[in-house]
């Protein structure tokens, strides 16, 4: 366990380095705590999609610690970590939707590996859809969406089960304005319940009047934390 | 929510996209239970109608001289160690030569002039009708002819021989088809359940990433195998048991299967293949979820 349990994430040292000698990230550290909400920001290929995998242990680091509410990643056991995946929502920037299946299956699929009843599933589809502004795509197949269409099912299916933390890779990528303050709007929301966000973007709208901590990385290293 | 409905609509939603396959190894599993089984059931009729057939098999042994009751308990003795046996009868002159009369009936008088001495006394022993005494009558009848006394061992050898190379033949095929049986099923079951990993790839990496646990996804994977041994297992057994009484209705009458008295498998054993195709197709399901499916 974690000696900081009011952390929600904490990196130490962390460095990853792609074949053949690409560095990622190069030795950084990093702390969010418990309902803290932060925005990732920097070039592409400065490493954002690469921290946010590492943390939702889609990927491992090459060197250093990487603690998850208390769990170290290194050291985690299988069925732990896929306990822990369901406490986490991620957006990812390539949807990873399944195109066969509808939005509401896509999205109920989250809600379904942690058993929740079916009329709760029906309900928070429902709501997660209107507040996005896609109610009426919620049988249509998720590859006969438009990408932008496609990155609001990616972030209702990711904010579904109400996660303790949330992970969103550039979730106002491809929306226009008044959609993206819709995102934001539900993200603000989750984050007011207590749901820790990590917010990778170079949108600057979306961050440039917040309050919140705004971390830009360049080259695999924080210029600003 | 409980875990079960998850399951089971989860193995639907597979079945549903995978049906073609899905059929074809119901109907190898049905198949493969339908051969094993055929085969058992004329092996065991043939066994129990060879079990009545032997009803009059008996071993006699001719001996050179009367055996005096003290005697006759050592041989008893000698007998049993070798063989269980159901009876052993020892026959005096005076018995033999009574017996020969009652056989010739009406034509006892050829007897008149003569007494008993002329008929050697014998050991009647009627063996257990089993396959394991039948198989080994030889050895037994070898065994007898050791007996102090014994002159000559007569039994229906020729009979008994054709028989005991039967049953032993039909054993083999049992147990061959036994042995295709486990084969095909484990095999054609593990080839179904690695299509639905196949064709459920993406679904599963995504499930994994949500957090889907080791048994949500192995569940219905688990539940796919079972269902196909318990279909199979079940149509197959149907099947012969359709078979059986198309048989049994057409050649009930006189005739060569007249001598059979044909039965059907008791409830005990159309339980234990049905269990066995469960835990065969079961055991595939696993084999292929171990090798392709990393949770």
């Amino acid at each position: 366990m974690s000696s900081n349990l009011k952390s929600m994430v904490e990196l130490v040292k962390v460095t990853k380095v792609y074949p053949p000698d690409i560095m990622a990230l190069d030795d950084i550290s990093l702390a969010i705590k418990k309902g803290e909400m932060l925005f990732l920001t920097g070039m592409s290929g400065a490493g954002k999609t690469t921290l946010l995998k590492l943390i939702c242990s889609l990927e491992t680091p090459d060197k250093g610690l990487i603690e998850i509410a208390g769990h170290d990643l290194n050291r985690i056991k299988p069925a732990n970590l896929q306990k822990l995946r369901q406490k986490i929502g991620v957006a990812y920037q390539d949807f990873k939707l399944l195109p066969n299946q509808s939005v509401y299956q896509n999205i109920a699929m989250a809600m379904e590996v942690t058993y929740k009843a079916p009329k709760f599933i029906r309900q928070r589809v429902d709501y997660l859809l209107e507040k996005l502004a896609i109610a009426d795509k919620k049988e249509t197949l998720a590859g006969k969406l438009s990408r932008g269409e496609q990155q609001r099912v990616a972030i209702a299916r990711a904010a579904s089960n109400s996660p303790s933390l949330l992970l969103a890779d550039e979730p106002t990528g491809n929306l226009d304005p008044t959609i993206s303050r819709k995102v934001m709007g539900l993200l603000e929301e989750l984050n007011k319940a207590g749901t820790t966000l990590l917010i990778a973007t170079h949108d600057d709208a979306i961050y440039r009047d917040t309050d919140h901590r705004v971390l830009n990385l360049h080259l695999g290293q924080f210029t600003n934390n | 929510m409980s875990y079960l409905p998850y399951i089971l609509k989860q193995t639907g939603r597979n079945l549903k996209k995978t049906w073609g396959t899905q059929v074809m190894t119901l109907l190898t599993v049905s198949l493969s239970i339908l051969i094993f089984s055929f085969f058992y059931l004329v092996y065991s009729n043939i066994i129990s109608a060879g079990a009545r057939l032997g009803d009059e098999l008996r071993l006699i042994v001719y001996l050179d001289s009367e055996v005096v009751p003290e005697m006759q308990e050592q041989l008893k003795k000698r007998i049993r160690n070798f063989s269980d046996v159901e009876k052993i009868v020892f026959v005096d002159r005076q018995m033999a030569f009574n017996q020969l009369a009652d056989r010739l009936d009406k034509d006892r008088d050829v007897l008149q002039d003569l007494n008993a001495s002329f008929l050697p006394p014998s050991i009647e022993i009627y063996p257990k009708k089993d396959l394991k005494t039948l198989t080994n009558i030889k050895r037994f009848s070898d065994y007898l002819t050791t007996l102090p006394g014994a002159q000559k061992v007569q039994y229906g050898q020729e009979w008994v021989e054709r028989f005991g190379h039967f049953t032993q033949l039909l054993r083999f095929i049992v147990i061959l088809s036994g042995g295709l049986l486990i084969i095909s099923t484990v095999f054609m079951v593990s080839y179904t359940i690695r299509l639905t990993l196949f064709a459920r790839r993406e679904e599963l990496e995504l499930l994994r990433l949500l957090g889907a646990t080791g048994s949500y996804i192995k569940g219905p994977l688990l539940i796919e195998g079972f269902l196909q041994g318990l279909l199979g297992s079940g149509i197959g057994i149907i099947s012969l048991y359709a078979v059986f009484n198309w048989i049994h209705s057409h050649f009930s009458g006189p005739g060569f299967l007249h001598i059979f008295e044909l039965t059907f498998f008791p409830p005990l054993i159309t339980f234990i293949i049905l269990t066995v195709g469960v835990l065969l197709c079961t055991l595939g399901s696993m084999v292929s979820i171990r090798k392709f499916l990393q949770v």
